[in-house]
């Protein structure tokens, strides 16, 4: 047991919420009684999480009878502790392997989601590109057909029942024919395997038009975009020639809504998701980015940090920011998504609902980066334009400022059982496995949380990366801390929001068929919270 | 050579700012080889890396910055972060002993679980043959084999019937 207190990004203006700090000198805590447990105070309370991912909030009279192992038999306490397994006496090891075994589902089958890089061309100049956009003129980084063909067997290939296929780029749209050689060719192919195969493209939207709409439509392809926040900021990190990015986006999303809806699609369930990527110029804009998701119909909204990839590597000290300040900016974003929830406006944060998920839920939605082991090579693969296989989409991000550490192989001559068998596959699951990782083996979080092999490379100078100056950690624990509060303060209409969040409804209707005449007979896994990808 | 305004017991932290390099000095018993490696390596692509061994359980670790003119601050990083690096390295190598059968069985969970069984052509290109058995080198050898002497067997009966032979030999004397 240990707390896991201190974070390395202390939070300047939050450190009024910081809890204080347990007087463990004077707890004199006896080993004997506990089962395994860590603990961690939040606010005037302690939470105490086991290695099963069950999780009691306790006051510290309470924690400090436990710790002592000074708790009465027969106690409101004991039954308390005893039922969620932090005694001893009592501890049922078959129903902890099976919590267990749920949380670590994913551990099962191989890569799911299988990202294709179908170009790197892009008509719109973002500030932060972690993709290393080129121009429009530099026609060699689309990807061939052929190429594209050999990516999608591989992907076939995986061991998981569910496949998805995300178009990614550059811009997608602008290497068009080889999206719709994929959809058609993998669907062929599939009729012999038998997959739940999806179709996903992140796109800017500004190259469509109705034919290609009604085409990506009548393929079940879903789509998935950029916003940025209000009109001004979107447009001055993410410029068009035009100027007016904001407005080409906006237009397609209520287009493409409007056509779910005419096919009779949920609009709770169907609608047009997108990414944000946080810069420095979000942060005062909490409440203004969070009503433009929710004016343009979004049912969800993933505060995501900025990432030191590509172009944010050189723009870093104009985008980038203290992550104490993010945390903030996502404590002021939630909470006022949380009042709209109340008033009945529907929107979730994405952060909170993988994370949620896993603490309320007891299971993991597998999120690629939130998970231990991490999905690079297991969970994901990452196709680049040239044929080349990455673990992850970071990885190829990482290739294309020069680095190749995460490269596993070519389309043209890997087999499926080699790549997800790699020397650096491999290297990796053992990396962001958290039961070998400093700080993580004893923090709290562990059974809820991960990390980013490609994020500590790029950061830190290796793979395991050092958690206490690690920004991604002080980010998971920021919002963990933050999470844990609200389940502490047990306000009821928080805690009804947090329980839908958490709920995983199946967008059937992106399962392809398995012949013209049929329709998916099952819902595929597709969570809520699957990583699409960076941002279109 | 100056000393780096950094909070390091005397003698164990020195700099030289002309060539732009620190070094730590490292107990051997506190921190395993392995996890000085590994901490070292890390930066390698922002300084020379040298190890050395100054006096006997000492380790020295130079870091000659890449960058040009490194100021004192960029020094006082470096090896800081050194400093935290090496203590990440060797808690992860305790913590890796600790937890090996935890993160190994997790790992080949992991691995297998999608890598799935092999194929029929996967089976087809399975090497089934012996070479791997040959042994041009003579590795799997025994030393008497390889350099012509008795095996122990042979050699004790060789003993022993010198040993009659000598017997033999005294009982004739007699």
């Amino acid at each position: 047991m240990t707390d896991a207190g201190h974070d390395p990004d202390v939070p300047a203006d939050l450190a009024a919420l910081r809890p204080v700090p347990l007087p463990m000198a004077a707890i004199r805590p006896r080993a004997g009684t506990q089962a395994m447990f860590r603990f961690r105070p939040i606010r005037n309370h302690v939470l105490v999480t086991n290695v099963d991912g069950r999780w009691l909030l306790l006051s510290r009279d309470e924690f400090t009878a436990f710790a002592r192992g000074e708790v009465p038999e027969g106690s409101p306490l004991h039954d308390r502790l005893s039922s969620h397994g932090f005694l001893r006496e009592g501890y049922r090891v078959p129903q902890a392997v099976e919590r267990l075994r749920a949380r670590r589902s994913f551990l099962q089958a191989g890569p799911n989601l299988h990202m294709l890089v179908v170009t790197l061309r892009c008509n719109e100049t973002c500030a932060y590109c972690h993709a290393s956009r080129a121009n429009m003129d530099a026609v060699h980084t689309d990807m061939s057909k052929e190429t594209a063909r050999k990516a999608v067997d591989l992907a076939l290939a995986s061991t998981s029942p569910f496949v998805t296929l995300e178009f990614q780029g550059g811009e997608p749209l602008v290497n068009y024919e080889v999206v719709q050689e994929v959809v058609d060719y993998a669907t062929r192919q599939n009729r012999e395997r038998g997959k739940q195969l999806e179709f996903t493209m992140v796109s800017n939207f500004s190259l469509l038009d109705d034919a290609k709409l009604d085409w990506l439509i009548e393929h079940r392809v879903q789509l998935c975009t950029s916003v940025d926040g209000p009109q001004a900021l979107h447009n001055a990190q993410r410029r068009l020639p035009t100027g007016d990015a904001h407005q080409k986006t906006v237009f397609w999303i209520r287009r493409i809504n409007e056509r779910y809806q005419q096919l009779g699609l949920d609009p709770t369930l169907y609608h047009v998701e997108a990414l944000l990527t946080t810069t420095r110029a979000t942060l005062p804009m909490w409440k203004e980015v969070v009503d433009t998701y929710v004016e343009l119909g979004c049912r969800s909204l993933f505060l995501r940090p900025i990432d030191p990839f590509g172009f944010a590597e050189r723009t870093a000290r104009r985008l980038e920011y203290p992550r104490h300040e993010y945390l903030e900016y996502y404590r002021r974003a939630v909470d006022y998504m949380l009042e709209l929830n109340a008033r009945g406006v529907e929107i979730l944060e994405r952060y909170a609902a993988i994370f949620l998920t896993k603490i309320l839920g007891g299971h993991d939605p597998n999120f690629l980066d939130l998970r231990s082991p991490a999905g690079a090579g297991i969970g994901a693969l990452a196709y680049d334009y040239d044929g080349s296989i990455y673990t992850c989409d970071e990885g190829r991000m990482l290739a294309a400022a020069g680095d190749q550490s995460f490269r596993l192989g070519h389309v043209d001559t890997a087999r499926y059982r080699e790549l997800v068998g790699h020397p650096t596959v491999r290297a990796l699951a053992i990396a962001t496995n958290l039961d070998a990782q400093p700080d993580c083996v004893h923090c709290t979080y562990q059974p809820y949380c991960g990390t980013n092999a490609a994020y500590n490379h790029k950061t830190q100078g290796s793979i395991f990366g050092r958690m206490r100056d690690n920004a991604v950690c002080a980010v998971h624990k920021g919002i963990q801390d933050y999470l844990f509060e609200k389940l502490d303060e047990g306000d009821p209409s928080v805690l009804r929001t947090f329980e839908r969040w958490t709920t995983i409804r199946a967008r059937e209707h992106f399962v392809q068929p398995l012949s013209d005449a049929s329709s998916p007979s099952s819902p595929a896994p597709a969570d809520p919270v699957t990583p699409r990808g960076g941002p279109a | 050579m100056s000393t780096l305004p950094l909070q390091a017991p005397e003698g164990l932290l020195e700099v030289d700012l002309d060539d732009g390099s620190v070094s730590l000095q490292i107990d051997a018993t506190l921190y395993p080889l392995p996890a000085i490696y590994a901490a070292a390596y890390v930066f390698i692509d922002r300084a020379y890396v040298l190890l050395d061994r100054p006096v006997d359980g000492r380790v020295r670790l130079t870091l000659a910055s890449k960058a040009p003119a490194a100021t004192p601050e960029d020094l006082r990083a470096l090896v800081g972060e050194a400093a935290n690096e090496l203590l990440s390295a060797a808690f992860r190598h305790q913590l890796t002993q600790d937890n090996r059968v935890l993160v190994e069985t997790v790992t080949m969970q992991a691995v297998a679980g999608a890598m799935g069984a092999p194929s029929l052509a996967d089976l087809a290109d399975f090497d089934f043959t012996d070479e791997a058995l040959d042994d041009p080198l003579g590795i799997a050898q025994s030393w008497e084999e390889k350099h012509g002497r008795p095996l122990p067997s042979e050699a004790s009966a060789k003993a022993s019937a010198e040993t009659s032979a000598e017997g033999a030999d005294s009982e004739d004397s007699r």
